[in-house]
């Protein structure tokens, strides 16, 4: 691929330099879904882990293996199994299922594992396809294992509401933060039921850096807002390197109803 | 912006040294000779008459000469690289040059001035002048040092010369050691010249030992001149400085090392037009280190008794380093005018960097916090300065001056645009921007011992690196973090001032009186929007422009020698300065005297000196100000002169604050007080 931006570059026709999705991407899993005629693909930037994970699908037809499906409905169904026998339970977590066209050819979407794999509870992953070009459905079925990253980058805390939601706080942002002005992203996902957690739009956010060790923080931040799919995003601003704590303030009709959430990031 | 100038003129602190007869020996700048000069007696006092005055300790660092010129005060952080203040000026409104060649500290924190990178063996002169006319090396609105650097000459009577000397401070255990050495062969002129310096942590009037007040260096310049013929010569000159073990008692950190080079070439043609033109690279490197301080130090709530709970380590390395060259052409165009011609261009890389390491007791440390105080900037500046010097009768002499400097600032990483997104700027990663100065100066002689020099000019100067771009620096003194204002606009100052001076064969007078108009004043304003960076500072100052400032001084100097073995000197230094609706500026000295008397006979010389300051009341509270009360120090030094066959020696013993007092100077960061008494000698032995 980098060849042919090469050739593409010293053709002087930036413009059909072609795109690749996966660059920067690692096959994490693959297998059939029976019955949808495809190989499921899944690629991620590293193993999955507890948080919002960027999960991109390739669908290839099992007939030839080379050609890509391009339009599909995939659907991720994410299930955990605690516990064991009568003491056994299952939940779901939050999704963002990919659109039916893929994009570059291939299918964008999103899981944020509300836990890690642990002795007490394992995940799979299935990943329903309909495939559009044969009209067949199918699924592909995972095991998987979510790792446990240190520092978190989610929350998953009780509102302090009369309501008490569970929510689900995800920082899809900043990746690679850099001294200077660092776009924040966070997703806010409330559950409806074991296997329903849809995203919610409603809440609002009032987000705080501090670097706990010198007992600062940074001017000219920029709180999230909510910019569609359960999507907020804002400015947080790091005065230098070092380890950096984010305290965020969940807000629902003005009233603070999160306690204690925060991110570190540590650059 | 010219209509702005609507007199401009110069202050030349300088005492032209005129001749009756003849405009082409009108010298406007004042110098400090450091060595032997001739002196004849109806010159006007200058500051050659102070240093000579002065000249009995031979072990006297360039601070302690400075600190009895004329409009200098030297603003103190520790024992060690005072740093120089032109009434009330300093920092970048002053130009310090060394031959005319700039070369800047690397500390974000001033704690090096350049004048901290020369010693006096080094010098065969200092000037000062005061005022904007002082721009031939730059344009600036408090004035100009510039310290020329000791030259081979030949001796007629001898090719070679060496001298060794060896002095000791009783108060600081201080070792001083001086070695000068000159070799002279046919067209070929050799030189070399270095001290070493060892003081321990001194001890003050109330016999307590201040800590981390010693320091350590070793100097060594060397020059070689070629005398191509008799109006032809090269020079070329190299000075490496090394200081290292350096406290600054009135910080939270010393200085592990602190190391400068400079290397020029000089070449220079005599007739009647005289032309020199010089090219130089210098470098400074500038660690600070705080690991012999605890990290509490400087906290306000420290608990007793406790110390180092929390340790946090800073490491604050500075690099600056000026590649730069000089032209300038001094044409005697007719008989009554004399035109002075200088274009230069300099370049000025400066990066310094800060890391912090915090770790807690029984924990891992945290990872490394690292900034940029000084984001790697490229600095060029290009000059063009001329002057103008009209000799009109033998009572009026006029000269008028006036500089252009273009200016360019060029961002090398990415980094300081991106530490600044924090701030809300969006950072152009270069800048340009002119500055100028245009200055006037008469001198008006009413009779042969009494002339008046009256001087107007307008100028302006560059924000300095740390003013525009500085990142969290943090000032000692009023315990905030500085941050830079990329977009402040140019200081600007309108000066006037007065010179009387009266001069008898016995009796020289000087007297004067300096006041400058400035607009778009560079200070700190504190900013509570932006959080301080650790517990230690108390917040934010941004730079930035305050619409007026007004800065007064007064001078009066007296020599007066009775008898031909009695010299008595007075010296009275007097400054005001306020902010904006009439706030005191801070860091201003109260009015300081020196009276000395000096009896010298044969080959022995006494001197007594009473140096005094009232209290300094006029204070700036909101910028961290506290007033200082009023001292009075005496000192006194003997010098005895004798040869034994072929050698020559000098010997010399006295006594700093006899009464040893415990005080300290206003502009004394820290109120630490200085050295108690203490008793000095030195040797000196030449051949």
């Amino acid at each position: 691929m980098a060849l042919i931006a090469i050739l593409a570059s010293c053709k002087n026709e930036p413009d059909i330099t072609p795109i690749n999705p996966l660059a920067g991407l690692t096959k994490l899993k693959e297998g059939y879904a029976f019955g949808a005629s495809a190989k499921v693909e899944i690629w991620g930037k590293k193993n999955l882990f507890m948080g919002y994970n960027s999960i991109t699908v390739v669908l290839l037809d099992s007939l030839n293996l080379t050609d890509t499906i391009k339009d599909a409905h995939i659907h991720f169904m994410p299930e955990m199994t605690m516990g064991t026998g009568m003491m056994a339970m299952k939940h779901a977590c939050p999704v963002e299922n990919p659109k039916e066209e893929a994009t570059n050819g291939v299918f964008p979407g999103a899981v944020a594992f509300i836990m890690p794999t642990s002795s007490d509870g394992a995940w799979t992953l299935d990943v329903m396809v309909h495939n559009h070009k044969y009209d067949k459905e199918g699924t592909a079925s995972f095991a998987i294992t979510v790792d446990n990253p240190t520092p978190s980058v989610m929350c998953v805390f009780t509102a302090t509401s009369a309501d008490t939601s569970k929510l689900v706080l995800s920082m899809v942002e900043p990746l690679a933060p850099n001294v200077g002005m660092n776009d924040i992203e966070f997703t806010l996902h409330r559950k409806e039921s074991m296997m329903s957690w849809p995203a919610d739009s409603t809440y609002t956010f009032v987000i705080t850096p501090e670097m706990p060790s010198m007992g600062h923080g940074s001017p000219n931040n920029v709180n999230p807002v909510h910019v569609g799919n359960g999507h907020y995003k804002g400015k947080v601003n790091f005065t230098m390197t070092g380890e950096w704590k984010v305290n965020v303030a969940v807000q629902k009709d003005g009233n603070t109803i999160s306690n204690n959430t925060f991110f570190t990031i540590t650059f | 912006m010219w209509k702005n100038i609507l007199f401009t003129v110069t202050l030349v602190v300088s005492i032209p040294i005129a001749s009756q007869k003849n405009a082409l020996q009108l010298a406007i700048s004042d110098s400090v000779n450091l060595r032997e000069v001739l002196v004849s007696v109806m010159l006007p006092l200058n500051n050659k008459d102070i240093v000579d005055f002065y000249r009995t300790n031979q072990f006297s660092t360039l601070d302690n000469i400075t600190a009895r010129l004329d409009g200098m005060s030297l603003i103190k952080r520790g024992a060690y690289a005072l740093e120089p203040q032109v009434n009330g000026f300093s920092g970048g409104q002053l130009n310090v040059t060394i031959d005319g060649m700039r070369m800047f500290g690397a500390c974000t924190d001033k704690m090096d001035p350049i004048t901290s990178y020369i010693e006096p063996t080094n010098l065969k002169k200092i000037s000062v002048k005061q005022g904007t006319g002082s721009c031939q090396t730059g344009c600036n609105i408090g004035g100009a040092v510039d310290m020329t650097l000791l030259e081979p000459e030949k001796d007629s009577a001898k090719t070679h010369f060496s001298s060794i000397a060896f002095g000791y401070e009783s108060i600081s255990k201080g070792k001083n050691l001086l070695v000068t050495l000159g070799l002279g062969k046919k067209k070929w002129d050799w030189l070399i010249d270095g001290v070493y310096r060892r003081n321990e942590n001194y001890t003050d009037g109330n016999n307590q030992i201040i800590p981390f007040t010693q320091f350590e260096k070793t100097n060594i310049h060397s020059a070689l001149k070629y005398n191509a013929n008799k109006i032809s010569s090269f020079k070329a000159d190299a000075l490496f400085d090394l200081a290292h073990n350096v406290g600054y008692p009135a910080l939270p950190m010393d200085v592990s090392l602190a190391q400068a080079m400079l290397f020029a070439v000089e070449y220079q043609r005599k007739t009647t037009t005289e032309l020199k033109a010089k090219i130089y690279y210098n470098q400074v490197i500038h660690i600070m280190d705080d690991s012999k301080r605890d990290s509490l130090y400087l906290l306000k709530s420290k608990p007793l008794e406790k110390s180092d709970s929390v340790y946090m380590r800073m490491d604050m390395p500075g690099k600056s380093s000026t590649l730069g060259a000089y032209a300038q052409l001094i044409l005697l165009w007719n008989e009554k005018n004399k035109l002075t011609l200088k274009a230069d261009n300099y370049t000025n890389n400066s990066i310094a960097e800060m890391t912090m390491h915090m770790r807690y007791a029984r924990f891992a440390p945290e990872a490394p916090m690292y900034m940029q105080t000084w984001p790697a900037m490229l600095r060029n500046v290009s000059g063009l300065f001329a002057e103008n010097s009209t000799y009109l009768s033998d009572k009026l002499n006029l000269v008028a001056n006036g500089r252009v400097d273009f200016n360019i600032d060029n961002l090398q990483s990415k980094y300081g645009q991106e530490q600044f997104s924090v701030f809300n700027y969006s950072l152009a990663k270069t800048q340009s921007k002119w500055v100028k100065s245009l200055n006037l100066l008469a001198q008006y002689r009413f009779s042969n011992s009494i002339s008046l020099i009256a001087s107007t000019g307008y100028a302006e100067r560059m924000p300095t690196i740390g003013e525009r771009l500085g990142f969290y620096l943090f000032n000692a003194y009023d315990g905030y973090d500085y941050i830079g204002n990329p977009y402040l606009k140019a200081e600007k100052s309108n000066f006037f001032r007065l010179d009387l001076q009266f001069t008898q064969p016995n009796i020289k007078v000087n007297l004067n009186q300096s006041f400058s108009a400035i607009n778009d004043y560079i200070m700190g304003i504190t900013n509570s929007q932006i959080p301080a960076m650790n517990f230690y500072a108390k917040g934010i100052r941004v730079y930035s422009n305050v619409s007026q400032a007004k800065l007064y001084s007064a001078d009066l100097q007296v020599l007066y020698s009775p008898l031909k073995t009695l010299t008595a000197f007075l010296l009275s230094k007097f400054t005001l300065g306020e902010i904006n609706n009439s706030n005191p500026m801070p860091l201003i000295p109260p009015l300081k005297n020196v009276v000395a008397i000096q009896y010298e006979e044969n080959n022995l010389s006494l001197q007594a000196e009473c140096e005094t300051a009232l209290a300094q009341n006029r204070i700036n509270i909101a910028y961290g100000e506290q007033a200082t009360p009023a001292y009075a120090v005496f000192n006194v030094k003997s010098g005895y002169r004798f040869s034994l066959s072929k050698l020559g020696f000098n010997a010399g013993l006295g006594i700093s604050n006899l009464l040893n007092n415990a005080y300290f100077e206003h502009l004394d960061w820290g109120r630490i007080n200085r050295p108690g008494r203490s008793v000095e000698f030195y040797l000196k032995v030449s051949y």
